[in-house]
């Protein structure tokens, strides 16, 4: 990862949402992006330029730019198609995104796409995150490593968020190796990002 | 045999699938693996049975096939009527909120103007108040009053175009609470396909957010309806029946919002039937 002083960068293209740019760099902001935080934290998976990443939860492209100005290719899943409009413009000033309009919870709809990948990337908002990291185990080569962030409150508003990453580290502890799990405070409330092996 | 967007493979080797990017587009549309039977593609497949050169090639026509694929996804959900519907009523919610505030802000001032002079025994209603307001304002006081009220005039020919529409979108839908709650309803629930998947107990507590949560987190009695309480059938009922006219409600406009998703047209017998058993709940027109 590119470190300017204290500050997280990407190499890229700038523009895409006003971020900062230093020294031609890409400012990468922990507030607006989870794996921004994770690498603020001292944590997460480096990216490396040989890379394949799945990023499940794209959005409207914001971190996956960052991602993508670090690896070879992300394949960028997102459900909603609001959102999709944003990433298909980041889409195409980019050679190395995919864009793939589906549901994270249903790979059969993208498997003919998706090639075996090093990184998968989860930040959805939906009741069955620990459900669609197992189903999208396909896609993870051996050894490959998983980030999936877990936003507690969209599994259950009312349940203690600690009691909520237990329930979700119970259910992937048999298909993946964690080797450990943050909080993402002070960045993002209610967030914890589990970082696991296949 | 695995299909991939290049081609299709087996135990024998792997069939390359021609056409420029926009076919390639369609082919993925139609692909789908069985739950649990994921083989991701490999690129060097794709090169072995001729669809590309390289890896470069690969990423290149694969990103070309998905750019085209999701646009044609994206124009589709997002075109079509009823997502237009969903713009109309947030617009016009939005338009009351404005109408009201800038009229409370305009009688704020035209009271600065007249002390002294109470808002008793007069009609109270707001075109009357803006009207009495405009009699004697001037200058820029008379000009927002200008705006407001035309502002009230576009909301209320935008009403009309809701109910039009929205007995086009959701003919039964409508038939049953009226126009302009049906499209309420739909633009909570996100659109005509999310609000025919939804359970009748959602719909019948869609709108009663805060209520919604405080009975989960805090304890306090469920909400009894949301926004199907604008209805008069609901709004009119006994206090002691309200919950189960809005129960009843809610399961026949659960049945509604299938039938306008599915088959789109009016079913006249199914009104009669429905009609008949909100009322045998206890619900007054």
């Amino acid at each position: 990862m590119i470190w300017i002083g204290q500050t997280l960068v990407s190499p890229g293209e700038p523009g895409i949402y006003g971020e900062r740019v230093l020294d031609g760099h890409r400012v990468w902001d922990p507030y607006r992006s989870k794996l921004g935080a994770l690498y603020y934290l001292g944590k997460g998976i480096d990216l490396t330029a040989s890379m394949r990443v799945l990023y499940l939860g794209a959005a409207h492209g914001t971190t996956v730019s960052h991602v993508a100005d670090y690896v070879e290719v992300v394949y960028a899943v997102e459900m909603a198609p609001r959102p999709m409009e944003d990433l298909l413009e980041v889409a195409g000033r980019r050679r190395n995104i995919i864009p793939i309009l589906a549901d994270a919870g249903r790979p059969e709809e993208y498997a003919a796409l998706v090639e075996e990948v090093d990184l998968v990337f989860q930040d959805v908002a939906s009741p069955a995150q620990a459900e669609i990291a197992l189903r999208n185990r396909a896609f993870l080569a051996p050894g490959g490593n998983l980030i999936l962030v877990v936003k507690t409150r969209a599994i259950d508003t009312t349940a203690r968020p600690g009691d909520v990453e237990a329930g979700v580290s119970s259910a992937i502890r048999s298909s993946y190796t964690i080797l450990d799990s943050v909080w993402l405070l002070p960045y993002h409330r209610d967030h914890v990002a589990f970082i696991c092996r296949r | 045999m695995r299909s991939y967007w290049f081609g299709d493979e087996d135990d024998h080797g792997c069939t390359r699938a021609g056409g420029d990017p926009d076919t390639l587009a369609r082919r993925v549309s139609s692909l789908r693996a069985g739950p649990g039977d994921i083989v991701p593609p490999d690129w060097r497949h794709a090169r072995e049975c001729g669809a590309v050169k390289d890896r470069e090639e690969y990423l290149s026509k694969l990103r070309e096939v998905c750019i085209r694929l999701a646009r044609e996804q994206v124009a589709s959900s997002l075109s079509g009527e009823d997502t237009e519907l969903m713009e109309m009523v947030m617009l016009l919610d939005g338009m009351d909120r404005a109408v009201n505030q800038l009229g409370e802000h305009l009688s704020c001032w035209y009271r600065v103007r007249h002390p002294g002079e109470g808002w008793k025994y007069r009609p109270r209603d707001s075109r009357r108040v803006l009207a009495r307001i405009g009699e004697d304002a001037g200058g820029p006081l008379k000009d927002a009053l200008g705006g407001v009220l035309a502002l009230r005039e576009a909301r209320a020919l935008l009403a009309r175009e809701i109910g039009e529409r929205s007995a086009r979108v959701l003919p039964n839908c409508s038939a049953i609470v009226g126009g302009l709650v049906a499209a309420r309803i739909m633009a909570l629930a996100g659109g005509l396909p999310d609000l025919a998947r939804l359970p009748a107990s959602s719909l019948q507590v869609l709108g009663a957010r805060g209520a919604l949560f405080s009975h989960l987190t805090g304890g306090t009695p469920s909400p009894k309806h949301g926004i199907i309480y604008q209805h008069l059938r609901v709004h009119n009922a006994p206090r002691g029946v309200r919950g189960k006219v809005a129960r009843a409600l809610a399961g026949r406009l659960a049945i509604a919002a299938r039938i306008d998703r599915y088959r789109g047209t009016l079913d006249p017998e199914f009104i009669a039937r429905s009609d008949r058993m909100i009322e045998a709940a206890g619900g007054r027109r």
